[in-house]
């Protein structure tokens, strides 16, 4: 299936592309600064122990991130082949 | 000697100051980067008829104009013309560190890249081929490893290579394909200007957003902004992407080609060590004991250990006292000399700091050690959830402990760890309410008060003290960071979680010596000039002509049965004199005070040495043994010895209360009334700002009735005051909420770079603490609580205020587009960003 989702809802484990960034002014410059460019890949490490923020590996480095800005970015599964 | 400028820039976590340490040596100078609390670290340093100044900017993601950080280090390029930057990359993780890099180069400066980090890399199993990237970027590229000491002299070669090679330096160009006609317009139109600065790169920068580059450009072309518009419009009706997104996403490609030609990364896809380790780190079930474990293991180490600590270096501290007090000129009898007194006044003083010095630099030693190792971020992952709700930032939490979030702390080291937090509201808000934290020099004032009035619920009263700070200061939090903070910038919670790494010893005991060295030089001279302020203010005017004839007869009668019941003794003719008996007590005052300072058999019997050598006559009246005429003088002067510290113990209490400082706690009196303070209370809370300590000490002395010299304080207070134990849950109350001591407020100052935000740090607890208390107080006085029922409640309301708050959403002005909603807000967030976020 391949449903857009939103990066906060992918659990742990899943590996994600990004498709679309709703973010906006100072969040988009920091996001696309960190290397969340469209198409890249997004591997969920982890959620912190009190559920809130997440921990990420993107651009092979790892990036924590609150579900709240996490919600502004539209992504899809991947397959790794 | 030619004069070289260098600019170190990388990326936060790239290892940049253990080159910065490497290549400068210890010969560092820190100091601010001009009108924000942004460390600027310079060190200098010679090669080859060389004379290098390097200056360390703020490390960066980026290079734009998003962050305090970005627009310092893009200021210092603009303004100050570096000959060369360094570019350091942290070499195992390549890709992202390019980004950096590509805007590093596009400023047309010669760059030297060194990839620092080489050792991890290999061990990572990462291969890479650098004079391919040398080749690929068109500049030199060093492997070095800061930690190992690899490569310092490589990096000097390079640095003053490329500088003397400057006419075959080579533009480097990113190829921005859609874009490039776009560049070339506002190129074009920027062709004129006189700006040493490379125009293609002020052009991208222009395209970008980045609005410090367009300020400078508005300078020379006013309508700059309008032809910005226009080419981006342009650009996004003919791609349909934005400027901004396009760039970013070109350089990640770019970084990505060179990450492809040039690394091979043979181990990828294994699990690294730092992956391992944060499976326990940040494990759900483990984290939080592992986070309170380490900090009570800081807080044990420093404050606990730190104390004992203190234990060794506080009598060399009162040996200085004692020496300060030997050269000063003596007293006679009741007559101290005003220099004197000073002298005393402002020894104490520095005392009182200077005796924090092992625990602050025990500290700063652990909160190095956590910073290189990388646990720092990992705490803020942790607890961010909980202080994001009021307002702060999970970067919080170890300012917060330092404060005192157990049983006393200070809000020196507090307010100083305050300097990483990234989020410039929660930045703030932390350093207002770290001083609401109980701070050690508290605890022997709660102490005092709870013996008086607290003696079957001493316990529970404690457990209410010191758990209570920590719901106290999220409700501060939480109520500025809606109010006063309100517009201050914030920044999205985006924060590299970096691999662990050792730290080395040089970089651990230098950052701590730096900052043990800033708490001396800034914080110890300031509070030496407000002492002598205090001084002055409870010196004068001193006491009056009636009361100076009282005390002068008081003394007259001492000294008159001191000579009668000496009148028959064999040495009488030694002490038949004013003279005599003057001295005689000033000796066996700095006896007393000698013996006191030490704690071994052996230095004490050094003390009655020296006094015996001193003067043998004498010493035979301190310690008459198993004489019995001198031990008869011994009873007597012992005595009048009483007399004497009576009636200057009342000469003080009047003075004091004269005094200005004392004028000021009456005239206060008819507010605090409604909180049960009387002008005693006022000048002791008054007096406690030089330094905590002296409140107890001020209390205590004005308490004392003088008719027993062994009543101890506690029991003074109790007896004399006419308080209830209401009373003293309302001094409590205040004392939980009382404005930060003189040094805090100096560290206030340096980390919000505001005198404004200082004044605001002492009124506002004080508008608090006389609120608050007046309120509990005249409610337990309407109601007849008792000082323990009052505090319950008082207690359970403030707990449940502070869950109320956290459920409240916290609103954020962000960068999400709710912007817009509110004009005002926006605008005024728009022009803190201007400002530079100050």
């Amino acid at each position: 299936m391949n449903i857009n989702q939103r990066l906060d809802s992918i659990n742990s484990g899943n590996k994600v592309t990004i498709r679309k960034l709703h973010a906006s002014g100072k969040l988009m410059h920091k996001l696309l600064d960190m290397g969340f460019i469209i198409g890249s890949n997004i591997e969920i490490v982890r959620e912190a122990p009190l559920f809130d923020p997440m921990e990420l590996k993107i651009q092979n480095y790892n990036i924590s991130l609150r579900k709240s800005e996490a919600n502004l970015i539209e992504v899809i599964k991947y397959e790794e082949s | 000697m030619k004069n070289l400028k260098v600019a170190l820039a990388g990326q936060p976590n790239c290892g940049k100051s253990t080159i910065f340490n490497l290549v400068s040596g210890i010969d560092q100078h820190i100091a601010n980067y001009p009108g924000v609390t942004v460390d600027k670290k310079t060190g200098k340093f010679t090669y080859e008829n060389h004379k290098i100044e390097m200056v360390d900017l703020p490390g960066t993601y980026s290079f734009s104009s998003y962050s305090l950080e970005e627009r310092v280090a893009k200021k210092f390029i603009i303004d100050d013309n570096p000959d060369v930057i360094v570019n350091i990359l942290d070499a195992s993780n390549i890709k992202r560190n390019l980004y950096l890099t590509f805007q590093l180069l596009e400023i047309g400066m010669p760059v030297v890249v060194v990839l620092n980090m080489m050792d991890v890399a290999q061990r990572r199993g990462i291969d890479i081929d650098s004079a391919k990237i040398s080749e690929m970027l068109g500049c030199p590229v060093i492997e070095a490893s800061g930690t190992k000491n690899i490569g310092g002299e490589e990096i000097m070669k390079a640095i003053v290579d490329i500088t003397q090679d400057e006419e075959h330096y080579e533009d480097f160009k990113l190829n921005y394909e859609e874009l490039e006609p776009h560049i070339k317009t506002i190129e074009t139109k920027i062709d004129s200007s006189t700006s040493k600065l490379n125009k293609r790169w002020m052009a991208i920068k222009a395209l970008e957003g980045d609005t410090t580059i367009i300020e400078y450009l508005e300078k020379d072309f006013f309508d700059i902004k309008t032809s910005l518009k226009k080419e981006e419009d342009k650009f996004h009706s003919l791609f349909d992407k934005d400027t901004v997104s396009f760039l970013a996403t070109l350089r990640y490609d770019s970084s990505d080609i060179i990450y492809h030609k040039a690394i091979v990364d043979k181990k990828k896809g294994i699990e690294t060590l730092t992956d391992k380790i944060d499976k326990i780190i940040l494990n759900r079930w483990l984290s939080l004991p592992i986070l309170f474990a380490i900090m009570f293991m800081i807080y044990e180490l420093s404050i606990v250990g730190g104390y004992k600590l203190t234990d060794y270096t506080w009598p060399i501290l009162a040996a200085v006292k004692n020496f300060v007090i030997d050269i000063s000129p003596a007293p006679y009898l009741t007559n101290i000399p005003i220099m004197t007194d000073f002298a005393i006044w402002m020894i104490n003083s520095a005392n009182a700091l200077v005796n924090y010095v092992p625990i602050f630099f025990i500290l700063f030693i652990l909160i190095a050690i956590m910073e290189d190792v990388g646990y720092m971020p990992r705490m803020a992952f942790i607890l961010d959830r909980i202080f994001k709700k009021f307002g702060l930032h999970g970067q919080s939490t170890l300012p917060l402990v330092l404060g005192g979030a157990m049983v006393g702390g200070c809000a020196v080291p507090g307010v100083m760890a305050t300097k990483g937090i990234a989020d410039d509201r929660a930045r703030m808000a932390t350093i207002l309410t770290v001083p609401y934290m109980n701070c050690l020099a508290k605890v022997p004032f709660y102490t005092l008060l709870l013996a008086a009035f607290f003696h079957e619920s001493m316990s529970l009263m404690m457990f209410f003290i010191s758990t209570i700070t920590i719901f106290t200061a999220l409700i501060v939090a939480k109520l500025i960071t809606s109010t006063f903070l309100k517009t201050r910038e914030t920044a999205p919670f985006v924060m590299e979680l970096p691999p662990y790494h050792l730290p080395t010893i040089k970089g651990v005991i230098l950052s701590a010596s730096q900052r043990v060295w800033i708490y001396i030089y800034k914080v110890l001279t300031i509070v030496m000039a407000v002492a002598i302020v205090l001084f002055a203010m409870l010196q004068f005017p001193g006491i009056s002509n009636e009361s100076q004839i009282k005390y002068d007869r008081q003394l007259e009668k001492g000294l008159n049965t001191f000579d009668k019941k000496a009148q028959n003794n064999k040495y009488y003719k030694e002490v038949d004199t004013k003279d005599e008996i003057a001295s005689l007590l000033n000796y066996y005052d700095g006896y007393k005070a000698k013996r006191m300072a030490t704690t071994s058999k052996e230095g004490s019997l050094a003390v009655d040495n020296k006094y015996k050598t001193l003067n043998a006559s004498y010493f035979k009246f301190i310690k008459p043994k198993k004489d019995k005429e001198a031990k008869k003088i011994n009873r007597i002067l012992r005595k009048l010895a009483k007399v004497r510290n009576r009636i200057l113990r009342n000469v003080k209490n009047e003075k004091v209360e004269n005094s200005l400082l004392g004028m000021a706690g009456k005239s206060v009196e008819p507010y605090t009334e409604y909180a049960g303070f009387d002008w005693k209370i006022n000048v002791a809370f008054l007096s406690s700002f030089a330094a905590r300590e002296s409140a107890v000490a001020t209390l205590g002395s004005l308490y004392e009735n003088g008719k027993v010299d062994s009543q101890r304080a506690e029991e003074a207070m109790a007896e004399n005051s006419g308080y209830t134990s209401l009373h003293a849950v309302a001094i409590i109350i205040f004392m939980l909420l009382t404005p930060p001591c003189i040094a805090t407020m100096i560290v206030v100052k340096m980390q919000t770079n505001s005198y404004k935000w200082m004044m605001f740090a002492i009124f506002f607890p004080v508008f608090l603490g006389v609120t608050v208390s007046s309120s509990v107080f005249t409610l337990g006085t309407i109601y007849q609580w008792d000082g323990v029922e009052a505090m319950t409640y008082f207690y359970i309301c403030i707990t449940a205020l502070a869950l109320v708050l956290g459920m409240w959403p916290s609103k954020t002005i962000n960068w999400k587009g709710g912007l817009k909603k509110n004009q005002k807000i926006y605008n005024n967030y728009q022009q803190n960003l201007m400002k530079g976020g100050n």
